[in-house]
């Protein structure tokens, strides 16, 4: 009796918010903000003990990279927000990566990864990070290879992949098995959404509505994600260090000859040209995916190229109506999203917006390093 | 008197350059299969300076940790004084590193001869192989252009801005600067035991059936059964690094297997019996670049002339002529004292080795904005 009466509490409170968010959003048919559940496991890569430990493992491992001096925790740092504290991410040594290092935590949930959605999967954005020549810079032959000289590795793979010796294509696996456990849906805000009302504070109740309503956050930041997953361009400045700095000047014009513009293009593009890279559709520069919003409290600084260094920037970028980028102004394209208006929010306003991003972040989520296991002369051969 | 002479034409061959002469003529090159100076290469001066710079600059690698001067270093004739090199930090060599002397003369390249066209290709072979400088030849353009010294140097060069394409032109541009001179041999100063070991080394010794012509190679490979290296299968960066060029090279079996298959690699016969072949190497500046051998295993020249006094090694695959030779101790040592008698200059002066500091940083281009990429 006692249970029955606490679902149905639950379930009114269910209903209550998403009906407050549905009315606040009028006029868009827009899927409310919702609590999170567990993420999507693909069929072809289930989990297992043995290759979360794998991957727990793997993902600190530097010897997966070019110069065994990069793993993927080097640009996803678990005391930076499982991403790395600098406008632009941290890159292979004798070079700097061109975007803003995204968090890992609840990147099981996307169903596309990167800033511009390039890969398709947690298992290929593995890859495609080991392997890039301004973030692991690592060649698949060599770093397969290292890993068949690591004994517990050897025992590991084999447990969880059946093989005698690893293979690469299952280290992307085992540390998307990883991944797909650092997983944040108890936040202030998911409980609030389950029910609990003390977990949001009055001020944060206030912004919700805005967020909800006046401020239209909601019109990309949608769903249990808080994302449709779709690309926009805002207007987000370009990067500064792309003026002064030598090193990011380099993997800016070998970005645009990696990523196979035309000549032309090569010669005069100024800014990071976004989905265009992916299609090479010109409606397109310039634009980026909605990222979700959870654990944002620890990620900072914010945006693809890291303009924004608190939320409250971000906020009043927003405020202003965006910016403006060689993609909105003409120079190359006229793609600013029609969504990005002026939103007349008074200073109160903000603060209140703010305070309610705040409630997408809970406990920062704290592991504690793995050993990571020695190389070791392979064993001899069995004789035949 | 003989140097006089020498540095009279290298002036005029860089005259030659300076003026776009760009033929490869040897003046007084030695024919096919006779002995004599390997002679100078005309080189166009400017591309070849570029590639000296180039050669010398740490960035050409991904983490801009090596040079192609690391390894080929000019005071040891272009090696590194290491059985087995050092290769790109997390891996670790599993040959020796040969010598760049006369480089430009040879038929194919690499202790296995894997690459028989050009040092164009060789060129882009050690900067992009990812356990030797691993680098992404479209981050290397990047990173030239960034530099005003090497825009103005591709430029003056003839090259226009600086591109991958160039970078594989120059360099080799500038190896075959790297040609032996003033030996005791090519200057007829030779010792009276190096001379009776010349007349061996014709000889008795037999080495004149592959060590033959200017550079003392006739560019083949065979089987010595020159011994493993240990330290390729003890050390397991040593041993993963082999596995993985293995897998690449589309060696079946690979981790079963404890040999290096040199040759093999090229030819791949299924009966496996090119196994074991390497590549005849040149005799040329061997004072400077031990330990010998494509493993490094023989510290001395005295173990090396040793190992053909008694016929080689134990191989099945071993080459037939390869035969106990019966020399004395004393003809070995006159032996040991002709092949000591075909090291010549250490080019290691500013003519031949970049000396100036080359920066590991990048300004930035000033007025990017307006600047065209």
């Amino acid at each position: 009796m006692k249970l029955k009466m606490k679902i149905s509490a639950l379930l009114a409170g269910l209903l209550v918010s998403a009906a407050a968010v549905g009315m606040a959003h009028s006029g868009s048919n827009v899927p409310p903000l919702a609590p999170l559940g567990d993420p999507p496991i693909p069929l072809d890569n289930k989990q297992s003990d043995a290759k979360i430990k794998l991957g727990k493992m793997l993902f600190w491992d530097p010897r997966l990279g070019g110069d065994a001096s990069t793993g993927c925790v080097t640009c996803h740092e678990p005391d930076q927000g499982w991403a790395f504290s600098d406008s632009l991410s941290r890159g292979y040594p004798g070079t700097v990566h061109w975007r803003n290092s995204q968090t890992v935590i609840n990147s099981a949930y996307l169903g596309k990864q990167f800033w511009t959605g390039s890969a398709s999967s947690n298992e290929s954005q593995a890859k495609s990070a080991a392997t890039g020549a301004v973030a692991g810079n690592g060649e698949s032959d060599v770093m397969e290879m290292r890993l068949a000289f690591i004994p517990e590795y050897r025992d590991l793979f084999k447990k969880s992949f059946g093989t005698e010796y690893p293979l690469i294509a299952d280290a992307w696996k085992a540390i998307a098995s990883f991944e797909r456990t650092l997983i944040h849906n108890n936040t202030p805000l998911d409980k609030y959404l389950r029910g609990d009302k003390k977990a949001l504070t009055p001020q944060q109740v206030r912004g919700m509505s805005l967020f909800n309503g006046k401020a239209g956050c909601i019109a990309c930041h949608n769903g249990a994600l808080a994302t449709d997953e779709k690309y926009y361009n805002l207007g987000v400045p370009p990067a500064e260090r792309w003026e002064d700095d030598g090193l990011a000047q380099i993997t800016f014009r070998y970005e645009q000859y990696a990523k196979g513009v035309t000549q032309k293009m090569y010669r005069k593009i100024k800014d990071d040209a976004g989905l265009y890279y992916r299609n090479k559709e010109k409606a397109d520069m310039g634009k980026f995916r909605t990222p979700p919003l959870r654990y944002t409290k620890y990620t900072a600084p914010y945006m693809h190229n890291g303009s924004f260094w608190d939320l409250k920037e971000v906020v009043e970028f927003y405020n202003a109506g965006g910016g403006s980028n060689d993609f909105t102004d003409g120079t190359m394209a006229k793609n600013k999203s029609p969504l990005i208006k002026p939103l007349g929010l008074s200073e109160k306003e903000v603060d209140d917006l703010v305070a309610f991003l705040d409630a997408f972040s809970g406990e920062e989520l704290v592991i504690e390093a793995p050993k990571l296991p020695n190389y070791a002369p392979l064993p001899p051969p069995a004789s035949n | 008197m003989k140097a006089i002479s020498y540095k009279t034409r290298v002036s005029r061959v860089l005259f030659a350059g300076a003026i776009g002469v760009t033929a490869l003529s040897g003046a007084i090159i030695a024919g096919e299969n006779e002995f004599g100076p390997v002679g100078q290469i005309k080189v166009d001066a400017k591309k070849a300076e570029l590639g000296k710079r180039l050669f010398f600059d740490r960035r050409l690698s991904g983490d801009a940790a090596l040079s192609c001067a690391s390894c080929h270093q000019p005071d040891k004739a272009f090696t590194d004084g290491l059985a087995l090199s050092k290769a790109y930090p997390g891996s670790k060599g599993f040959r020796n590193t040969p010598t760049l002397m006369n480089t430009a003369t040879r038929k194919n390249w690499f202790h296995d001869g894997r690459l028989g066209t050009n040092l164009n290709d060789v060129t882009r072979e050690m900067i992009t192989e990812d356990y030797i400088m691993n680098m992404d030849m479209r981050l290397m353009q990047e990173r030239l252009k960034q530099d005003p010294v090497y825009v103005k140097m591709f430029k003056d060069a003839g090259y226009g801005e600086p591109s991958n394409g160039s970078v594989r032109k120059a360099i080799p541009e500038y190896l075959k600067t790297l040609t032996s001179r003033n030996s005791p041999f090519d200057k007829g100063e030779m010792s009276e035991s190096a001379k009776r070991g010349f007349a061996l080394f014709k000889g008795k010794a037999q080495c004149a059936s592959c060590h033959t012509g200017a550079n003392f190679t006739n560019d083949k490979a065979y089987n010595m059964g020159v011994p493993e290296n240990p330290e390729i299968w003890s050390d397991p960066m040593r041993h993963m690094t082999y596995a993985a060029f293995g897998v690449f090279m589309g060696i079946e079996n690979i981790l079963n297997l404890r040999r290096d298959v040199g040759a093999h690699v090229l030819t791949h016969k299924a009966d496996g019996s090119d196994i074991g072949k390497f590549t005849t190497p040149s005799l040329r500046e061997l004072k400077y670049t031990g330990p010998y051998m494509h493993n490094g295993t023989f510290k001395s020249l005295f173990e090396v002339v040793s190992f053909y006094n008694q016929g080689g090694g134990q191989d099945k695959n071993k080459d037939a002529t390869i035969k106990p030779l019966n020399l004395t101790f004393g003809e070995q040592q006159d032996l040991v004292a002709f092949l000591e008698a075909l090291s010549g200059d250490v080019l290691n002066t500013k003519e031949h080795a970049w000396k100036d500091e080359i920066p590991t940083n990048y300004t930035a281009i000033k007025n990017w904005r307006a600047a065209k990429n």
